[in-house]
């Protein structure tokens, strides 16, 4: 028998290398593989961001609560002050 | 396929009717958040929803079960804000009660809904802070001087103020709540 591919749909999936894919991000409680609730759809829209304590948010979620003067620069996991961990 | 284009359509007219009518609004971050927060509660605590439909506003119970003011029934009201859980929920307590952390306005004293308030937080936290002073009230932080005062100088007649408040007596020139009922 012969076949004869015509048209073919490729379909991949994504997640972020995460110790836990079932981790919820500590300020919106939504799943990090979910995206923070004022965006529509998880992944490059609504990134991640790794702290140097190794605190994980997702990147608005955090990003809001660092715009709040009473956040003093602190994660919100260990009142450290945040740094963004380089890739 | 066709069905489903349909349902969308359909789902979208109700969508743009609701936005237009004010129905039915859209969830949003801050009530997504406080329905993940509102977990099973010690039977201490308890919470009442004025209007079920918002969840930004509701009443605590707190009968704690040991310590100075076990017997009492305290109310407290939360306003929480559609910055949460960025900013604290305001709470404060709807009796006149005698408590160093407590001002007789009904201002709560607790660290992490001031300047300790962080997002990772949640509604739990604060109840169970709320817990923690009536089981340890905290003379080194206080907001009815008095009563911090006799908390410090004197346990046993700090203890029978509280008795005496409890029942709607006076200490000192104020006269307080009488939280036994119910």
């Amino acid at each position: 028998m012969k076949m004869k591919i015509k048209r073919w749909q490729a379909v991949a999936v994504w997640k972020w290398d995460l110790p836990d894919e079932d981790d919820v991000c500590g300020i919106c409680r939504n799943v990090f593989d979910g995206c923070c609730p004022d965006c529509k759809s998880p992944g490059d829209d609504c990134p991640l961001i790794w702290g140097q304590c190794s605190h994980v948010f997702h990147m608005h979620c955090l990003l809001k609560w660092l715009e709040q003067e009473s956040s003093r620069g602190q994660c919100p996991m260990d009142r450290r002050p945040f740094v963004a961990a380089s890739a | 396929m066709l069905n489903i284009m349909s349902l969308k359509k359909k789902k979208a007219e109700e969508g743009a009717q609701a936005g237009g009518s004010g129905g039915k609004k859209k969830a949003s971050s801050s009530q997504l958040r406080l329905q993940k927060d509102m977990d099973k509660l010690p039977s201490t605590l308890k919470l009442t929803f004025p209007d079920a439909n918002d969840l930004h506003n509701f009443r605590l119970t707190i009968r704690p079960d040991e310590g100075f003011y076990k017997g009492g029934t305290f109310e407290f009201t939360f306003t929480v804000g559609t910055g949460y859980p960025h900013d604290a929920p305001k709470v404060k307590c709807s009796q006149k009660i005698y408590h160093p952390n407590i001002d007789l306005e009904g201002n709560v004293c607790l660290n992490i809904l001031r300047e300790d308030w962080k997002p990772v937080l949640n509604i739990h936290s604060v109840l169970v802070g709320l817990q923690y002073l009536f089981l340890e009230p905290n003379a080194d932080d206080p907001l009815n001087k008095e009563a911090a005062e006799a908390l410090r100088q004197n346990r046993k007649n700090f203890e029978s103020n509280v008795y005496r408040s409890m029942r709607g007596g006076n200490v000192g020139s104020t006269t307080y709540d009488n939280v036994l009922g119910k």
